[in-house]
């Protein structure tokens, strides 16, 4: 039986009530993970750009 | 409040296949000619990397060279763009909004004008007179054929706006007081965007390009028509990410199982694109004589603030990607990462555009840094990041929406999920391979737009092999695109039939039951705007007029 | 975590807050660069008028190349034109303050140099400048790097960075690639 492949009128919770059961128990978590993975993708960003800045941008010398 | 239940709605009735949407041939119609001129370009790209590579290409020629990069920009950066919002923007208004277009007419007319508009550009090029790239920075100058071409097309654009902008102003009349839904209020702040945007291409072309091209001048003035294409440059790539943004807020924490963190953020950070995609054109000209470092300064500034409603972007997202998977049954601190549904489309799509953005995203960080700009400008490295972050982040965004909305459309479903996710991890891959190398060699000191390099330089040699991998991952692309159109040819004749034709959005953790006028509407904004181009571009446009500096000669492409 | 919006709205300001830091380092870092070391994009507003530049003063054939000016500053004067540098090879001397002028009297053409800082536009109607201080030798490459037509891919110079001790122009002041002394 083939699953829809997005979710157009399908719900994933038999009921109104369920998916608001699961969003209630998620959001005693919530952000949590999501600042951790936020806070490193940015992080690493501004590690490249530093990188970038010290390493190889500056090394190659003045201009104006 | 407390509670973040429902708001007391009836569901939007199922609908069979029969009943359909008003706007379903309009829409559908709109996104083949987007399809039609994306895969064109991606095969043209392939044998425009093929020819940059030690490996002898056929037809290899300089004129041949120039003219399909042409072909190849025109048709990713004003073809499948335009087409694809406008077709886009026609479903969403109809599908949030739950009543006709304003004009049904008026849009099939819009398409026919884009249409000729087109037509009238590609021949142009394709004749080998309208080699000046989709920048066409004068004084070289083309056939007016091919600027008049553009015309039309931007103009149809613009019949497009005031359609999505009356929709919006229609509904709110008829549901005083009540939020507009967001997927529609962003896509007017796009389409309030372009009419900004498109004045200063919209000026040049009008007072500058098309009359040197007619002939009616020598002379043009080229600082003054760079500066004018500068407005345009920037803020045209947050037209092109709009929609793909859309998904990431009112699609993915849908298709995810769960819901969007927050609907204000959404407003707020859409609100915040129209902003600060316009007064940032400048740093485009950071390595040119005409500015001043004070104006270059200031609009590094701005370009630093446009990089907010992104970040923002990405942990408003991951936090709706966190709470759809701890809806799933995820625990700890990363297990909502594998318990989210990455079998469907949009979810893998989103992650995968996300990794994108990381990487396209940060060398746009380079880009903008103001002095730092000189490492990288007209290098591969600037080649490298709008293939990334317009071809990968938004465009991989694009082919979720499509899947996403072909079943309403087609009244048909996919019958299986995995030729799509195929596509969608080829195009992943492709993309990587293609744009990584890039960087790499952009620092080295790769220029751009280079028909032929010459290998015998030793320099330039150890290029070779990485020109090599990057011909891999474009080829890798070109498969990936060519799945892409026979998965959605595919479903106009096959596929699990009865499909709804209509699409629900994501609602938010709290669903607004009333939002601040200026999160509804775009009054105050648009003054803001204004105010800001005056401030950004005030001086660096008049500079033009009440110091002239000479002019240069006009120079008419010949065949 | 609460589920309340203000609760969702104060994480979002705390992330913002987190956002506006790192903005901030990477522009404070800029400022710093621009201002402490010198290194500031090429910003050289002067005109010149590309239908007489034979005629110039600065821009005449003669003139183009490296030469020592009166005053001791070392500027290297270029020509960009459809398709080619004039000259295609200049000398300069590293761990020195040198200059470089280039103009165009046709369309818009762009340069870098391999491996340095040296980036800028070449506008018809301007005086593009860049002051720079080379501390390695050898040839770069110093291509076109901006689209001018269809000879734009052999549009192709040599800049020749010699140590100071091998820079000896002439009695002139100038020195050019083929000069042995």
């Amino acid at each position: 039986m083939a699953e829809p492949s997005y979710p157009a009128g399908a719900h994933d919770y038999a009921s109104d009530a369920e998916e608001l059961n699961r969003l209630e128990a998620a959001m005693d978590e919530t952000p949590r993970g999501a600042v951790i993975v936020s806070a490193v993708a940015v992080g690493l960003l501004l590690f490249g750009w530093l990188f970038l800045y010290f390493f190889v941008f500056l090394p190659r010398g003045t201009v104006g | 409040m407390a509670t973040a239940a429902r708001p007391v709605m009836a569901a939007p009735p199922r609908q069979g296949a029969a009943a359909g949407l008003q706007v379903s041939r309009l829409v559908v119609a709109h996104i083949w000619v987007a399809i039609a001129a994306f895969a064109v370009a991606c095969l043209l790209g392939v044998w425009q990397m093929w020819a940059r590579s030690p490996i002898p290409a056929p037809a290899h020629t300089a004129a041949n060279y120039f003219r399909s990069v042409t072909l190849h920009g025109v048709s990713m950066a004003f073809v499948l763009t335009t087409f694809f919002i406008m077709g886009f923007g026609y479903y969403v208004a109809e599908t949030s909004l739950k009543r006709p277009l304003p004009s049904l007419r008026l849009a099939w007319g819009a398409f026919a004008l884009g249409i000729l508009g087109t037509l009238m550009a590609a021949l142009s090029v394709i004749s080998g007179n309208a080699s000046v790239l989709y920048t066409f920075y004068p004084p070289l100058t083309a056939t007016p054929w091919f600027y008049n071409g553009l015309v039309l097309v931007v103009v149809a654009s613009w019949i497009w706006c005031i359609l999505m902008i009356v929709a919006m102003r229609d509904w709110r009349r008829a549901n005083n007081g009540r939020p507009v839904p967001l997927v529609m209020y962003a896509t007017v702040a796009n389409a309030v965007m372009w009419l900004w945007t498109t004045l200063g291409v919209a000026a040049e072309l009008l007072f500058q390009v098309i009359p040197a091209a007619f002939g009616l001048n020598g002379m043009v003035d080229v600082g003054l028509s760079r500066t004018l294409f500068s407005w345009t440059l920037h803020a045209i790539v947050y037209f092109w990410l709009f929609p793909s943004y859309i998904a990431f807020y009112t699609m993915f924490p849908r298709a995810a199982g769960g819901r969007l963190y927050s609907d204000t953020m959404g407003r707020l950070a859409f609100i915040l694109f129209l902003l600060y995609s316009l007064p940032v054109g400048l740093h485009h000209l950071m390595m040119d004589p005409e500015h001043s470092n004070g104006f270059k300064f200031l609009q590094t500034f701005l370009t630093a603030l446009v990089s907010v409603p992104t970040l923002l972007t990405i942990f408003t997202i991951t936090a709706s990607a966190e709470i759809a998977g701890r809806m799933r049954g995820g625990k700890g601190l990363f297990g909502w990462i594998a318990a989210l549904p990455w079998d469907r489309p949009m979810v893998l799509a989103t992650g995968l555009a996300f990794v994108m953005l990381f990487w396209g995203g940060g060398g746009g960080l380079i880009n903008m840094s103001y002095g730092m700009n000189s490492m990288v400008h007209n290098t591969s490295w600037v080649t490298a990041h709008f293939h990334l972050i317009f071809g990968g982040t938004v465009v991989i965004m694009y082919q979720a929406i499509c899947y996403a909305i072909w079943p309403s459309l087609t009244g048909r479903d996919f019958a299986h999920t995995r030729p799509l996710r195929l596509q969608l991890w080829l195009w992943f891959i492709g993309m990587m391979v293609m744009t990584l190398p890039w960087h790499f060699l952009g620092l080295q000191g790769q220029w751009r737009r280079v028909a032929a390099f010459d290998y015998s330089n030793p320099l330039i040699h150890s290029w070779g092999p990485w020109v090599i991998v990057s011909l891999v991952g474009g080829i890798v692309l070109a498969v990936s695109a060519l799945l892409f159109v026979f998965n959605l040819a595919m479903l106009h004749r096959s596929g699990i039939a009865g499909a709804p034709a209509t699409i629900e959005y994501a609602e938010a953790v709290h669903p607004p039951e009333h939002v601040p006028a200026s999160l509804n509407g775009f009054g105050l904004w648009n003054i803001l705007v204004a105010l800001m181009l005056l401030l950004a571009y005030g001086w660096p446009i008049a500079q033009f007029f009440v110091d002239p500096p000479p002019q240069a000669m006009v120079h008419k492409l010949s065949s | 975590m609460a589920i309340n919006e203000s609760a969702i709205l104060k994480s979002e300001l705390r992330w913002a807050m987190i956002v506006g830091g790192i903005v901030a380092i990477i522009l404070i870092a800029i400022l710093y660069a621009a201002i402490a070391m010198h290194v500031n994009p090429p910003s050289n507003r002067e005109y010149v008028d590309p239908k007489t530049l034979h005629l110039s003063a600065e821009f005449t054939e003669a003139n183009l190349g490296t030469r020592v000016d009166p005053d001791g500053h070392i500027v290297a004067r270029v020509i960009a034109t459809q398709f080619e540098f004039v000259p295609n090879c200049f000398v300069l001397p590293a761990n020195r303050d040198v200059t470089i002028r280039l103009t165009s009297p046709d369309v818009i053409h762009g340069i870098l140099v391999t491996g340095t800082n040296v980036n800028t536009m070449v506008v018809p109607g301007y005086v593009a400048q860049v002051h720079t201080m080379f501390t390695k030798t050898g040839d770069l490459l110093m291509p076109c790097h901006e689209f001018c037509g269809l000879g734009h891919s052999q549009m192709l110079a040599t800049v020749r960075v010699v140590p100071p001790g091998q820079f000896h122009p002439g009695p002139d002041g100038r020195i050019a690639c083929g000069d042995r002394r």
